[in-house]
């Protein structure tokens, strides 16, 4: 008989080293599905020792088979008390609805865990097994009818503001449970209360709360920071930022006023870009004032463009030089104590491609760096998405190239013979629509 | 050549100072007459200052820029308007071009450079004066017109003040000042002012390639114009091409 319930607190158990070991926000929701978790791993192993003492009536003291059955109740009360929490918290994060329910349900469980210690148990013994009885088994049925009506009632009330994944998740479990408890009701002794608790907890992780999805959950999150960061105010920044550079002039200092001017250019021209594709010449407007405030931070740097004017109209992907250009400064130039030059050309390349090439008297590769840099890019697809760490900068450029211009294009690099590396990018040559 | 009264109109205190403080009126020949800080007060002060020049932001309380200049317009047909804002939006700058006004400039303004836009709407006041008179009547203004036409029909060729001294049987030194008496602006601006325009015209009208654009307006080599159209207009030749045949 034991081997159901040793089977179900191994998968549990299991299911709860997944789950403690995963990364994830911490929420209400989490947190309490982690509380169930170990109640309900408690329940299992109450309900195989209670399987096994109820079988030996005669070898157990009846004193400690009632303890451990009361023990095994009482769990299993707290264990669907937990599922109606998890579920009424699930409702409150779709609806933003408060939780009003709490306080009865709270004062519920109390209740049913002093009735589940006061009142009498009774053994029935059956040619196909023993199982409790008497008046103490009002608690389980009362509390999980009561809880799972609590949940079938928040469910029902508020199905079309949740989430049909959700919904899905929690009609299930709610089923399942429904069904072993009417199978229990009908044949008791079957004890399949175990059974019940196990696949409600699965049907939730497997939706809800494995691995996978916390971690999207917390990869979400962190973008969402990143976006929310970038969400203040442009015009506030540069407006203050103009205001500062205009005070700066009129107390005579020129040269700051200078900086902040092509700062405020460098926000404007970074704020103002919204669609995927520009021309060459925004993108160059943008990457010249970016490279003027480098030049004045660092007076010995130095940045050459050359492009053939007639290729300003074509369309580029939007702020893709910029971050080629800062990694041949933070890579390459800046090991040479920013001293040096970073040329940028533009040429057509044969009658339907450009060339875009970017390159810097900086240190160069240093050992096994460039080949590693070229296994990144040749395996750009499989990387998998990062929001900091090295070469993130040139892996986003050459994802939106593939992405906006096509496979047969993107960004490679190449050692100059003189020192210092030249960034390829190619294109396909496409004017705007005029 | 009389002083140009100026209205500076700006929500912004410290913009207002900026303009005033920052920018060399005396050297330009202007005056700032007056300020505003919302469009009701400008209104007002355009009514009784009447100003020749009115800088003006777009985004003001109480009434905004382009509505006060829709409303100056019937009065003072003359007044010419400088938009400055902060609102890099082409659909602003639509509205403000039907609107006639003199000029558009972007914020942050860069105070060494606003001195090209007084001269250019120096040059186009110039120009609406030649084209309303009849006949010039004095000796200046005779020449001055000449000079002009000269250069717009010469414009392809290698222009300097000794050419036209010479062509002209005139001292280079009495050019120099007759343009700076006569338009307001330096001989050099003035060439500037008219290559671009004749640029602009053929950027809009022709499908040239930028070198030959360049060639046509007096500049062999396309990189020095691409550099001075950019200046002037703050949009590189193409760009500017591109913005105006879009819409």
């Amino acid at each position: 008989m034991l081997r159901m319930e040793i089977a179900l607190f191994l998968v549990l158990a299991f299911v709860a080293c997944m789950y403690f070991g995963a990364d994830k926000e911490r929420t209400a929701l989490h947190k309490t599905f982690g509380v169930l978790l170990l109640a309900a791993l408690t329940n299992l192993l109450m309900d195989g020792v209670t399987v096994w003492t109820v079988h030996h009536l005669d070898v157990v003291p009846r004193l400690l088979n009632d303890a451990v059955h009361r023990l095994f109740l009482g769990s299993m009360v707290l264990v669907i008390y937990l599922f109606y929490q998890y579920i009424a918290i699930l409702v409150e994060e779709e609806t933003g609805k408060p939780r009003r329910l709490d306080g009865p349900a709270k004062a519920f469980l109390a209740a049913a865990e002093l009735g589940n210690f006061l009142l009498p148990i009774s053994y029935t013994v059956t040619p196909e097994g023993n199982y409790s009885s008497g008046p103490y088994m009002l608690v389980p049925y009362f509390g999980v009818a009561f809880y799972l009506l609590l949940c079938a009632g928040l469910l029902t009330v508020n199905w079309r503001q949740i989430d049909t994944k959700r919904k899905r998740a929690i009609g299930s479990a709610l089923l399942i449970e429904v069904t072993v408890c009417v199978l229990q009701g009908l044949r008791h002794t079957w004890l399949i209360s175990g059974m019940g608790i196990t696949l409600m907890t699965l049907s939730f992780y497997l939706t809800l709360e494995n691995p996978d999805i916390l971690r999207a959950e917390l990869t979400e999150q962190k973008m969402s920071m990143l976006y929310l960061k970038s969400q203040v105010n442009p015009h506030f920044l540069y407006n203050t930022l103009d205001t500062i550079r205009i005070q700066a002039q009129l107390n005579g200092d020129k040269k700051v006023a200078a900086l902040l001017m092509r700062l405020v250019d460098f926000f404007r021209l970074s704020v103002k870009v919204d669609r995927p594709m520009v021309t060459l010449d925004d993108e160059m407007e943008l990457l010249e004032a970016y490279m003027e405030l480098m030049c004045c931070r660092y007076p010995e740097l130095q940045c050459e463009v050359d492009i053939d004017p007639e290729l300003g109209g074509a369309l580029v992907p939007n702020f893709i030089l910029q971050p080629i250009v800062e990694n041949s400064l933070l890579h390459g130039l800046k090991n040479r104590g920013y001293r040096g030059e970073v040329r940028i050309c533009a040429r057509r390349d044969g009658e339907d491609r450009l060339e875009i090439s970017v390159r810097d008297t900086g240190s160069g590769f240093a050992e096994g760096r460039k080949a590693a840099v070229d296994e990144v890019l040749r395996s750009y697809a499989k990387q998998p998405p990062k929001l900091s760490g090295n070469s993130i900068g040139i892996l986003n450029v050459q994802k939106r190239i593939k992405l906006l211009c096509g496979r047969e294009y993107g960004l490679s690099y190449t050692e100059n013979d003189e020192g210092g590396v030249t960034a390829h990018i190619l294109l396909p040559l496409r004017e705007e629509m005029t | 050549m009389k002083k140009l009264s100026v209205l500076l109109v700006d929500d912004e205190i410290m913009i207002r100072e900026g303009f005033k403080r920052l920018f060399d009126w005396e050297a330009h020949d202007c005056e700032v007459v007056g300020e505003a800080g919302d469009g009701m007060e400008a209104l007002t002060k355009i009514d009784a200052l009447r100003p020749d020049i009115v800088i003006m932001d777009i985004n003001i309380p109480i009434m905004n820029g382009l509505k006060v200049i829709q409303l100056s317009r019937i009065k003072h047909p003359a007044t010419a308007f400088v938009i400055v804002s902060g609102y890099d939006d082409f659909s602003y700058c639509r509205e403000a071009l039907r609107l006639q006004i003199t000029d558009y400039i972007l914020k942050p303004v860069n105070y060494e450079e606003f001195g090209g836009c007084i001269d250019n709407l120096k040059i186009s006041l110039f120009e609406r004066r030649v084209s309303a008179a009849a006949e010039p009547e004095k000796q200046e203004e005779r020449t001055i017109t000449g000079l002009t036409r000269y250069l717009q029909e010469h414009l392809t060729e290698e222009i300097s003040l000794s050419v036209l001294a010479e062509q002209f049987h005139l001292n280079p030194q009495y050019i120099s000042q007759l343009f700076k008496s006569e338009i307001g602006v330096n001989f050099l601006a003035y060439l500037t002012n008219v290559r671009m325009e004749k640029a602009k015209k053929l950027l809009l009208s022709t499908s040239l390639s930028i070198a030959e654009v360049a060639e046509q307006s007096g500049y062999g080599d396309y990189r020095v114009f691409t550099k001075v159209f950019k200046k002037a207009e703050g949009v590189t030749p193409s760009q500017y091409r591109r913005d105006f045949l879009e819409t």
